[in-house]
């Protein structure tokens, strides 16, 4: 009964039918499912990523550490930043996207379900290739180079890609990094722009076309606003460094001279294209946290949000801005004044969007019936650190104070405070609010509150000093300090405060793992919601919606359940309860038919080839180099033209009246229906 | 479903639009798709053209060349033309397929297709005539940024053909020619090879005739 | 939506006629790449730049608006195409400004 393709093609695989279990996930192109191993597969890397960091504290916290040799020291922070950054953030912010656009859009999925599932996989083993540096790559010493810690190969972690997440040139070329950890660096970074450009697409697609009636641009949730101008930020400079990374792959790999200066080459030009990139990135990290914060805090302050149309705009001038702004990260670069003077400007007008944001969440706050429970905690959290590490960016903006700071500590304390402050706050107040529907069920607030006061004082023991520990001339990316600097002391509270960081989200994991199985059933409407996503059943149905939702105004759920008094206060309904309990009760049993996208083996095998062409090009000088690009390439091909001919949906339920059925069927050639291609099914690839 | 579609015609999208099988903003999913896609190739194209124009007349040493010298203004205005006209083609295949025009559709997706190859057998030539007379990917920065450019813009066009052929493949394997579905893939595909074009119109100016 | 829009799409014979004057103005590129190496040194030296880039930019612009349709489709789309073309262009220019290849500070 399930629809039929125009035509059948031949395919070598058999339709996957799997809805539970291991082939289930596999071959999943169900946003939900996708977000899930989002969220795990980020937070896997966040463990790795965070274990790298305690490596290197423990090496910092006394002076002349020998706990770490200067190669693996190396290799360490570059895989830290590598993994927190592309690894963590960016898909766990993805997670949240993928699970939360449908929803809060009142759409039965993304546009390209199945593009979709090719971002993760494409994602995942970017991922893998990144890591398998470990046993694969080399780490030679340069010639003539004189680095205590001698031949780097031979040390375990010595051959993970140790050039920083920036890569600079020169040292990234083949005179100093003669070995293949960069290219691990260089492809596996590339890898990972191919799966967040496909994602970008998807959501701007979904977010512009998938709206459910009256859902109008300015009634979206602040998280759709902002996934929709990180969507953005993502589409327009990930190609810059497609290109960047491409030029360094062909400058090792290829014999090309783009940066080796001794041939006319321009280090200089891998900085500006860098940060071309580099920092429309930054603010592709934070502004998902942004967007969570923003669903958060009115949520626990039962008032609407402060300022809504500000917020969404104050988000696209941060991201216009971001653009604009690159080469204050070159200061000390050989660029022109003026433009160090533009530059150190443009920089500055960043915080005014910024400060627009944190005002008007102050103005959310203000006067509200606050409830400090755990998601509520974490965003105010976020809202004081993120102030802080703000204003010791702006810092930055001026230039001589700048080229004081800068390669020092106070440069990682202001990054981690906007980062791990800001960012991580953001998504650890996300996973809390959205766990009842994510599992169905709560977790242990007496845990989670825990948490939240062991990761606040971690993360102000571990990166607050750093910011006099800067200031005394500490530099970064140095793996040892003597005694007599007196850097010692400071150094110790800050290696401690990462174990109690380190502590902080154990404690999460046993409230997640625990809460998941044991926790409490979830009421319907746990925290007394105002988005789209609280009016359907926890665990989310597969299918949604079982009513496609309208929306007359923002809020739209809030205003169902709340009136205004006389002096403008929120009010609730008396008939509230009974409300959520009908909305949720209709959702949870849809009466007609659904069209669910149709699981797919495609994506995965086309995530698998882009691995094995990254392998390909590095190892291209050896004999079995040539045919693993061959092979990854015809994956690809195959995989695209074979998910070409997969039928697109297939129906939920299997017994409901027949009439219609021709209707239903996107594939139908039905001479006498006028249907021009685009007005068949909505949800494609 | 069809009902739901032409009630949608006649209303503007965004306030009226139905739910997530219709697209809220009246353009296809794929078609916006595309055109986003399209957006960020700019920054694609820019990077590599900007990559160029940095490099092209800085002095690197004694004796340093540049691809300057190397150009065959006849030869790269006759593959510039092919290319032109493979954008003429390219649109006559999707008027004709919204005629209804199966036949036409199927020759001229073929002729782009082949003008397509034309232009790629060219670029080869053109490579390997420079190779010869020295010079190489490896030959300083400039060449360097000049085979990157025009490279990747050959890939695309490679691309654009291999898409052009799997159509054209379909169109005469199947009985009645292409669905209505991959009618829009053509359109898709026209999309994606005019784009293809129109950096070559920039590539042809900014790169071989402003000297 | 797309139908209404369809109506007004160009015949065939108008698309041609598009594809000779693409073709007259390319011939008008070379034609004037020729002029600059016979008289090039006469003129100012932004003179045949400008004008080759204005006749690039013509033809690219008569590519996207009616081959790529895009003078009949929505608004939106064209807005969605110029955010990219625009935004590299101003980010291309700082960048080869601030590597000293245009002179703009001085």
């Amino acid at each position: 009964m399930a629809t039929i393709a125009p035509q059948k093609i031949a395919t070598v695989f058999r339709r996957p039918e799997a809805t539970t279990g291991f082939w289930s996930w596999i071959t999943t192109v169900d946003h939900k499912k996708i977000a899930v191993m989002y969220g795990y597969t980020a937070f896997g890397f966040f463990i790795v990523g965070g274990i790298e960091a305690l490596l290197l504290r423990i090496q910092l916290a006394g002076p002349d550490g020998t706990f770490l040799t200067a190669a693996q020291y190396n290799g360490l922070f570059t895989t830290h930043a590598v993994t927190m950054i592309f690894l963590f953030v960016m898909p766990m912010a993805s997670a949240f996207f993928n699970y939360l656009l449908p929803l809060m859009l009142g759409a039965r999925d993304v546009a390209f379900p199945r593009m979709n599932a090719v971002s993760y996989w494409i994602f995942l083993f970017g991922g893998i290739f990144i890591y398998s540096s470990l046993f694969f790559a080399t780490n030679p010493a340069p010639l003539g180079g004189n680095l205590p810690g001698g031949a780097l190969d031979a040390s375990p972690l010595g051959s993970i890609p140790n050039g920083g997440w920036f890569l600079y040139a020169p040292n990234s070329g083949t005179q100093f990094s003669p070995g293949t950890s960069i290219d691990y660096a260089a492809l596996g970074l590339q890898i990972l722009g191919i799966a967040s450009l496909i994602s970008a697409v998807n959501f701007i697609v979904t977010i512009f076309n998938m709206r459910t009636k009256g859902m109008r641009l300015l009634r979206m949730p602040v998280f759709v606003w902002m996934t929709l101008i990180v969507a953005f930020l993502l589409l327009f400079s990930l190609p810059i460094i497609a290109i960047a990374l491409f030029m360094l792959t062909a400058d090792r790999q290829f014999g090309s001279v783009f940066f080796v200066a001794s041939s006319g080459g321009d280090p200089i030009l891998w900085q500006n294209l860098f940060w071309l990139f580099g920092h429309p990135e930054v603010y592709i990290l934070i502004l998902p946290a942004m967007g969570m914060v923003s669903e958060v805090l009115p949520v626990f302050s039962r008032k609407p949000l402060f300022g809504y149309p500000a917020i969404v705009f104050a988000g696209g001038a941060i991201a216009f801005l971001g653009f604009g702004v690159w080469a204050h990260h070159m200061f000390s670069s050989d660029i022109p004044t003026v433009a160090q003077a533009a530059f150190g400007l443009s920089t500055m007008t960043i915080a005014i969007p910024t400060g627009i944001k944190i005002f008007n969440w102050i103005a959310t706050i203000w006067g509200g019936r606050i409830r400090l429970k755990t998601p509520m905690l974490f965003s105010l959290g976020f809202v004081a650190l993120f102030v802080i590490g703000g204003l010791s960016g702006v810092t930055h903006a001026i230039v001589p104070s700048d080229w004081q700071q800068t390669d020092t500590y106070y440069i990682v304390a202001h990054f981690h405070y906007v980062l791990f402050g800001g960012a991580v706050f953001g998504l650890f107040s996300g996973l809390y609010y959205w766990f009842p529907k994510l599992t169905g069920r709560m977790y242990n607030e007496r845990l989670g509150q825990v948490h939240f006061g062991l990761m606040f004082l971690g993360t102000n023991l571990t990166f607050g000093p750093m910011h006099w520990l800067g200031l005394q001339g500490m530099v970064r990316r140095t793996w040892v300090y003597s005694a007599d600097t007196g850097l010692g002391p400071w150094n110790m509270v800050v290696s401690i405060g990462a174990f109690i960081i380190a502590l902080s989200i154990f404690v999460f994991m046993v409230n997640w793992t625990w809460s998941k199985r044991k926790g409490e059933i979830a009421p319907n409407d746990p925290w007394d919601a105002r988005t789209l996503e609280w009016t359907i059943p926890s665990p989310t149905p597969e299918y949604n919606f079982g009513v496609e939702p309208t929306v007359t105004a923002l809020d739209d759920f809030w205003h169902q359940k709340y009136d205004e008094d006389d002096e403008g206060r929120a009010v609730r309904r008396p008939e509230a309860d009974e409300l959520v309990d009908r909305l949720i009760e209709a959702n949870g049993n849809p009466t007609t038919e659904i069209h669910l996208p149709a699981p797919s083996y495609f994506p995965i095998i086309a995530g698998f080839g882009m691995m094995l062409l990254a392998y390909g090009i590095i190892y291209h000088t050896r004999p079995w180099g040539i045919p693993l690009i061959v092979v990854g390439i015809l994956m690809l091909i195959s995989s695209l033209l074979g998910w070409g001919g997969e039928p697109l949906e297939e129906v939920h339920e299997e017994h409901l009246d027949g009439q219609g059925d021709s209707d239903h069927d996107p594939g139908s050639l039905d001479p006498n229906q006028e249907s021009t291609p685009r007005e068949l099914a909505g949800v494609e690839d | 479903m069809s009902d739901i579609v032409h009630d949608d015609l006649t209303e503007s999208a965004d306030d009226h639009d139905s739910h997530g099988h219709h697209e809220s903003t009246g353009v296809d999913n794929r078609k916006l798709g595309m055109w986003f896609f399209l957006s960020s190739e700019f920054l694609f194209f820019g990077t590599l053209i900007t990559n160029y124009l940095l490099f092209k007349g800085r002095d690197f040493g004694p004796g340093s060349i540049y691809p300057v010298e190397f150009y065959d203004i006849p030869f790269t205005s006759i593959s510039s033309f092919v290319l032109l006209m493979s954008s003429l083609t390219m649109v006559l295949a999707h008027a004709a397929l919204v005629r209804g025009d199966q036949n036409q559709t199927r020759t001229w997706l073929a002729a782009t297709g082949m003008l397509g190859l034309v232009f790629v057998s060219g670029q080869f030539f053109e490579f390997t005539e420079f190779v010869n007379e020295g010079l190489k990917l490896t030959t300083n920065p400039a060449a360097s940024a000049f085979f990157l450019l025009t490279g990747f813009h050959g890939i695309h066009v490679v691309v654009g053909v291999v898409l052009l052929l799997s159509l054209w493949g379909k169109s005469v394997r199947q009985p009645g020619g292409l669905s209505p579905e991959q009618g829009l893939s053509v359109e898709l595909v026209g999309l994606y090879w005019h784009f293809v074009d129109i950096i070559w119109i920039v590539i042809f100016v900014v790169v071989y005739l402003i000297q | 939506m797309s139908q209404a829009v369809e109506v007004h799409h160009p015949k065939p014979k108008d698309y041609i006629r598009i594809a000779v004057v693409l073709g007259i103005l390319t011939g008008f590129e070379i034609a004037l790449f020729y002029l600059e190496s016979a008289v090039g040194d006469d003129l100012p030296g932004w003179v045949f730049p400008v004008a080759l880039l204005s006749l690039s930019a013509i033809k690219f612009l008569m590519v996207v608006a009616y081959f790529m349709h895009l003078r009949y489709e929505k608004p939106m789309l064209s807005r969605v195409f110029s955010i990219g073309a625009v935004l590299a262009l101003s980010l291309f220019l700082i960048l080869l400004a601030i590597s000293g290849q245009i002179v703009v500070f001085g």
